[in-house]
């Protein structure tokens, strides 16, 4: 396969699942700036792993595993330096205002979720998309039964914090 | 408010976006080839700059060694400084090295464990360099001005001097560790963050068990619910 052929094969890839790189963008950064920037960061962490994708795996979960790793990581980043950001007026991700249109419940969702440390906000996405306990076991590096209980945990402090209706 | 009920609400709002996301391709792709060569080249050149530094420090401690190898008022602060410089190079090397074979391809738990690891070396490496850099300052002042001028410092200053620069340096790095404990206590943070997290991460990794009442709560559950 020709360079042309793969990067257009991985960004039709990219675009079929560019609502992971939003969730994932959303959940970790506040600050809109930041959010384009962690977004260039996972995609071109993608780019770099592109070649080792196990077609065996689905694409989602493999994009979950980078996007989340480096998000984390972004999270974690004790001062921003100054990064290469291409561009200052064009966005990655061009998004129509959807959070005036949120629902109240996914509104409280993003609100919960925020207030999470990066490894449970990387479950609670996860299993919020829909994963079952072994994808997130293995997006996550645990056992499966250790990702079911701290699911039965997560649910428990949504619980909690948000209380019941 | 449930979890599971708040899921459904989710999805329905994740069909939605869909529509509201659009994907910048052409940005895409100048992200992924520039960046992507912008961030391999400032770590090569991170790695050659320093490389080139640490070597070229090494060689010549090693050639004023050889040359005054008959002198240890002048040999001995040569080689602790030259010792310094091949610790400084292999760490530097260890470090790019651990960060190359960092692949994200791999589980958060792994990876994000190499990351903290490569961070707390990153610190413990900084640290190092400046307890270096106060105890080692006399033995440099020394071997520069011999190598450079052929001047003798031991000559120029009394004993008494040079013995007392060096206690300055001890007393200098007691006195900062000190002050930075009293006075700043976030200077520990970042050396705390990390094992701080690394912590976390290994209570993460390990297996819960379950509570009467979650045992009772579980399921089996399938995305298709």
């Amino acid at each position: 396969m020709t360079t042309a052929a793969v990067q257009d094969r991985f960004q039709t890839l990219v675009e079929e699942h560019k609502k992971i790189l939003y969730k994932v963008c959303n959940s970790y950064c506040k600050n809109p700036g930041d959010r384009d920037d962690l977004a260039q960061e996972i995609i071109v962490q993608l780019w770099r792993s592109f070649g080792a994708f196990d077609q065996r795996v689905r694409f989602s979960t493999w994009m979950y595993r980078i996007a989340l790793n480096v998000a984390i990581s972004f999270y974690r980043r004790e001062s921003v330096r100054s990064r290469h950001v291409i561009s200052g007026d064009e966005h990655l991700l061009e998004v129509a205002d959807e959070t005036a249109s949120r629902p109240e419940e996914v509104r409280v969702l993003y609100q919960w979720i925020e207030r999470l440390d990066p490894l449970n906000k990387a479950l609670a996405l996860l299993y919020l998309d829909g994963n079952n306990y072994q994808e997130i076991a293995d997006v996550l590096g645990i056992s499966e039964t250790n990702a079911a209980t701290k699911i039965s945990r997560l649910k428990q402090t949504l619980r909690q914090e948000v209380g019941a209706k | 408010m449930e979890l599971d009920e708040l899921k459904g609400k989710w999805a329905e709002h994740d069909r939605k976006l869909d529509l509201s996301i659009r994907l910048n391709r052409q940005l895409m792709l100048e992200t992924y080839t520039k960046r992507a060569k912008f961030a391999l080249w400032r770590l090569a050149a991170v790695l050659a700059l320093g490389s080139i530094t640490l070597l070229a420090v090494i060689v010549w401690l090693g050639a004023f060694t050889a040359k005054y190898w008959a002198t240890p008022k002048f040999t001995i602060p040569a080689i602790l400084l030259d010792l310094a410089a091949i610790a400084a190079l292999v760490a530097l090397n260890a470090q790019i090295g651990m960060a190359l074979k960092i692949d994200y391809n791999q589980p958060i738990a792994a990876i994000q464990k190499r990351l903290e690891k490569l961070r707390l070396f990153r610190i413990r490496y900084i640290q190092a360099i400046l307890v270096s850099a106060a105890l080692l300052w006399m033995p440099s002042f020394i071997v520069a001005l011999k190598g450079f001028f052929d001047a003798d410092v031991y000559r120029l200053f009394a004993t008494a001097w040079i013995v007392t620069n060096v206690a300055f340096g001890f007393a200098v790095l007691v006195l900062g560790i000190w002050l930075s404990k009293k006075y700043l206590p976030g200077a520990g943070y970042n050396l705390n963050a990390a094992t701080g997290f690394l912590a976390t991460l290994a209570e993460f990794e390990q297996d819960a068990s379950y509570s009467s009442q979650e045992r009772s709560s579980m399921r089996a559950y399938s995305p298709e619910e």
